[in-house]
């Protein structure tokens, strides 16, 4: 079973906003990294900040899809910062290490105020 | 009226015992992911530890369907939760093998320098959420993890024994 996800962005004090709507899981691949690949090509690269749905179901083939951001991020030497989730996600992004490459924000205020 | 089989998807055993039969189908993890936390939350499991066991039987399930089960539409995945008087059990099965190599660890950096492939993270999540998780062959060819969260806070489990049989890995949360 597959669902879909769409993905908005926006420009915020030199960081892009790039939103991500629908669960977060193996299938969500593609319209992810073409996401990044959207973000990529702003002028505001340098500082990404994603934000999920607070109610997304996030699975281990999601967390993979966002390592493989992770790694593009790592290589051209681009802040990243997560949003928008869960008390429960975070613990998860903790324990997984996700939080050892990307900030995570309860807020995009408080992301876009630690990023700038 | 044709004659019609029909397979029985759940089914409550007894008042502590609901079992429910999925399709090998990535997705339907979702309906046991509920189904073991409305049953958990009857039984007084904590909001948070819903959360965990939530997560924990999503990632038993998808590992059962891609693994276990390696994707065969004609197989099923087939979850039983226990409530008990101290902890909630689930048990979730599948018809293949087990599993050859159970990570101990991960190393998100090396996932992040593209050292190594970025998935792989599910028996490593399972593993951290839940108090106890046992990996068993089951006597007609397939495979079942057992998972275990305590209803209150207990002593803290045994560090696990790596050369017991049945593989039974105690957490350290």
């Amino acid at each position: 079973m597959q669902q879909t996800n769409q993905f908005q962005m926006e420009q915020q004090s030199g960081i892009t906003l790039l939103h991500i709507q629908g669960d977060i899981t193996a299938h969500s691949e593609p319209v992810i990294l073409e996401a990044y690949k959207k973000v990529d090509e702003q002028e505001t690269a340098q500082k990404i900040l994603i934000q999920f749905e607070e109610d997304a179901y996030i699975n281990s083939g999601g967390i993979a899809v966002l390592i493989q951001i992770l790694a593009h991020t790592q290589k051209k030497n681009q802040a990243i910062g997560i949003t928008g989730l869960s008390d429960h996600f975070k613990k998860i992004f903790n324990m997984v290490g996700i939080s050892k490459f990307a900030g995570i924000y309860n807020t995009v205020e408080d992301a876009i105020t630690a990023m700038s | 009226m044709p004659e019609r089989k029909v397979k029985e998807k759940i089914r409550i055993v007894d008042e502590r015992t609901v079992e429910v039969s999925l399709p090998n189908v990535d997705g339907y993890e979702r309906i046991a992911m509920e189904c073991s936390a409305s049953f958990a939350k009857i039984g007084g499991l904590a909001k948070e530890r819903i959360e965990d066991l939530k997560t924990a039987v999503s990632e038993a399930c998808l590992n059962a369907v891609e693994h276990g089960n390696k994707g065969r539409p004609e197989a099923r995945v087939v979850i039983s939760m226990h409530l008990g008087d101290k902890d909630f059990r689930v048990f979730v099965k599948d018809e293949g093998n087990g599993i050859p190599h159970i990570p101990q660890a991960i190393d998100i950096r090396r996932k992040v320098e593209r050292l190594e492939p970025p998935n792989g993270l599910g028996l490593f999540l399972i593993q951290q959420l839940v108090d106890r998780v046992d990996f068993n062959k089951t006597t007609n060819g397939g495979h079942v993890v057992n998972m275990v969260l305590k209803m209150e806070n207990q002593p803290a489990p045994c560090p696990r024994d790596q050369d017991q049989t049945p593989t039974v890995i105690e957490s350290t949360r």
